[in-house]
């Protein structure tokens, strides 16, 4: 009861940057999209990658060349924006608005209060840039569409670049539960989130950038939690 | 009953006191009469903006000089005035305060009779209200 | 028959060296109004947010309604109302919104009827967005939300800061209505003295950092007392009593603020030091409260000559 008023909360204050990216990705991937059906497959396969027939791609890189790449450019970029986004909401404003006083006297446990933060987070950016990205790779594999490179590596791609979404955010997040100053320690947890995130998008195997994926999160989970817990408001 | 009484705040005077003595004045005046009934503590508490000990102790103090009487489980009372006695101390405050009086009245160059007539002027006042009542003031 | 809701010791906060609080020793009785009194930077929104668990203690320990505050359990933190300093509430929320969300978490003691009549009272709309209010309007707001559901506990931060004149007055109002009901406390920090004085029973006095007083308000306004004294020559500059605080003199005067000093002793320090005559002058609660944390010693700020 407490937990989704809190979750409530939290989602219906990040509403109008989860609508905007949402329907961003959705408007961008449309655009490319669309034309779809006057071009021949074959010239419109060139059209988007720039590249001549016959060229061979690898097909172990992520952002692989494709309908999506396109789409799959943009959510590269707005996913870590996005998290950022969050995390100065969910962590920042607070601080400037001086309103974490009022919302941690409310009779909840403080865990809970985090819990319904990092639930808005994680269900904001699946809903608005997951649910718009799903969408993008079922319509590009329509069957009236010529079946190119499309398949599920497409899809884990833009999932991934949405949990670096949410690694940007929980850097976000223990940056600003951090209590030094900004040109000292504070600035570790978001460069560590920054770097790790560059990094792991340099990579091409799969495997690899799941795990990094998952322990970089991990770490950064770990911090929030106990940067939260133990701050002084 | 309603009891118009004004409390004013930030003053030397501390706030039970001003309540006595402005009850005690409505009492004096008559617009409280033998038997009627005071206001419940935190009905006059809410009504003034005070705290309801404050109150309690202004009930109080009305009651240890005789004015009122408090009956368990039914409220404060304007006493009968034939059993209010003022002791000695209550009556070395009214000489002071007479006193007071009498030396800024000559001090303004009042003569004795100017005095006197003032004294029953304002005596009137309050007397003269309830002449018709009986019980009032003998 | 008084039990304690609230209560520190030796609560001490420090912020590198400087102690911003130090040893706090308090007891507040259940039922009581509790002005929460001190200069500003005295330590008193430290000490508060000690006491609900917001700040660390550097030492010492402070507990409400029986629970420690380091360890308060949502249980607890339901049966204490918070009015934070500066009514700080979320701008984005109407106050419809706010309500639904404050109302969760108080779910069998959330009086709808009482919010709503306050609203209706302070001409609001439920629709209005907190960024859109006034100062004045969200520490209405701010009222509503802490009174409706029914606080055992109601503790206030400053709440009248910067507020006109009918909006105190409603502030009053609430804590009274609040005290009126069984077995409510509320300890509220203010430097309207006036205000304090009309609805405090109790005052506890902070001065930069350290307790200086912990009693009913009739204790304190009774203990705080200006004395002037005549000398048939010139006065003394000091004077020996226990329980000075300050003395001025001029000429033939000599001007004391005493603290808990019996009328007897007065007369025997009159009597010792030669003076022909003294007299008590009343104060208000402002100039007591300015007196007792006024540093030993001050003189002030500007001296007018005499002119012949």
């Amino acid at each position: 009861m407490r937990f989704l008023a809190l979750l409530r909360k939290e989602l219906r204050e990040s509403l109008p940057w989860l609508l905007l990216a949402g329907l961003l990705l959705l408007g961008v991937g449309l655009l490319r999209l669309g034309p779809l059906n006057r071009f021949s497959t074959v010239e419109y396969w060139q059209y988007t990658n720039g590249l001549t027939p016959g060229e061979t791609v690898d097909p172990h890189r992520l952002l692989r060349p494709g309908l999506l790449r396109w789409p799959g450019l943009w959510l590269a970029w707005m996913a870590p924006a996005l998290g950022l986004i969050l995390g100065v909401r969910h962590f920042w404003m607070p601080l400037f608005t001086r309103t974490w006083s009022f919302l941690l006297h409310r009779s909840a446990a403080r865990p809970t209060i985090l819990w319904a933060k990092l639930t808005a987070a994680t269900a904001g950016l699946v809903l608005s840039l997951g649910a718009s990205w799903t969408f993008l790779y079922w319509y590009a594999r329509r069957p009236e569409v010529f079946p190119i490179p499309e398949s599920a590596k497409a899809l884990a791609s833009g999932w991934i670049y949405i949990a670096l979404g949410l690694v940007i955010y929980l850097g976000t997040a223990v940056s600003a539960l951090s209590t030094a100053r900004w040109y000292t320690t504070r600035i570790f947890g978001l460069a560590f989130a920054a770097v790790a995130t560059l990094f792991i998008l340099s990579l091409w195997n799969l495997t690899w950038i799941i795990t990094l994926t998952i322990l970089t999160l991990a770490i950064l989970l770990s911090q929030t939690i106990a940067a939260f817990l133990d701050r002084e408001f | 009953m309603a009891l118009w009484i004004q409390i004013s705040s930030g003053s030397d005077k501390p706030i039970y006191l001003q309540v006595v003595e402005q009850i005690g004045a409505v009492i004096a005046r008559g617009e409280l009469r033998t038997g009627d009934k005071l206001p419940a503590v935190r009905t006059l508490a809410a009504e003034l903006v005070i705290n309801p000990n404050t109150v309690a102790r202004a009930y109080t103090q009305l009651e240890q000089s005789g004015l009122v009487t408090t009956k368990t489980g039914s409220g404060t009372y304007v006493s009968d005035p034939k059993l209010r006695r003022g002791d000695a101390a209550d009556i070395n405050i009214l000489t002071e305060r007479m006193d007071t009086l009498i030396t800024r009245g000559l001090n303004l160059g009042l003569g004795r009779d100017e005095l006197t007539g003032l004294f029953e002027d304002r005596l009137e006042k309050f007397t003269g209200k309830t002449d018709s009542d009986t019980t009032n003031h003998e | 028959m008084s039990e304690i809701v609230l209560e520190t010791k030796d609560l001490t906060k420090y912020y590198g060296a400087t102690p911003a609080l130090d040893h706090l020793d308090l007891q507040i009785p259940r039922g009581s109004i509790c002005g929460f009194l001190g200069r500003n930077g005295a330590g008193k929104t430290t000490a508060i947010k000690m006491m609900l668990g917001l700040l660390h203690p550097t030492a010492g320990s402070a507990a409400l309604l029986g629970c420690d505050s380091a360890a308060l359990t949502p249980a607890v933190r339901q049966r204490i109302g918070y009015v934070t300093e500066g009514h700080r509430l979320f701008r984005w929320m109407s106050i419809a919104k706010l309500e639904r969300f404050q109302r969760a978490f108080f779910p069998e003691q959330w009086d709808d009827r009482f919010f709503g009549d306050m609203i209706e009272y302070f001409e609001l709309s439920k629709k209005q967005k907190i960024k859109h209010l006034s100062n004045g309007q969200r520490a209405q707001v701010s009222l509503a939300l802490a009174l409706a559901p029914n606080p055992e506990l109601l503790i206030m931060d400053d709440p009248t800061l910067g507020l006109d004149a009918a909006i105190r007055r409603q502030f009053l109002e609430g804590m009274i209505e609040l005290i009126t009901r069984q077995g409510r406390t509320v300890l509220f920090s203010s430097h309207i003295l006036a205000d304090v004085e009309r609805v405090a029973d109790r005052v506890v006095v902070v001065d930069r950092g350290r307790l200086r007083a912990d009693c009913s308000l009739e204790t304190f306004r009774a203990s705080v007392r200006k004395v002037i004294a005549k000398f048939p020559n010139t006065a003394p500059s000091e004077a020996q009593i226990e329980g000075l605080l300050h003395c001025r003199h001029s000429e033939r005067q000599l001007e004391m603020t005493l603290v808990d000093v019996g009328d007897a002793e007065v007369a025997d320090w009159a009597r010792q030091a030669g003076a022909e005559g003294y007299e008590f002058i009343e104060m208000n609660l402002e100039d007591q409260f300015i007196e007792f944390t006024a540093p030993p010693n001050h003189r002030r700020l500007f001296q007018w000559e005499e002119v012949e």
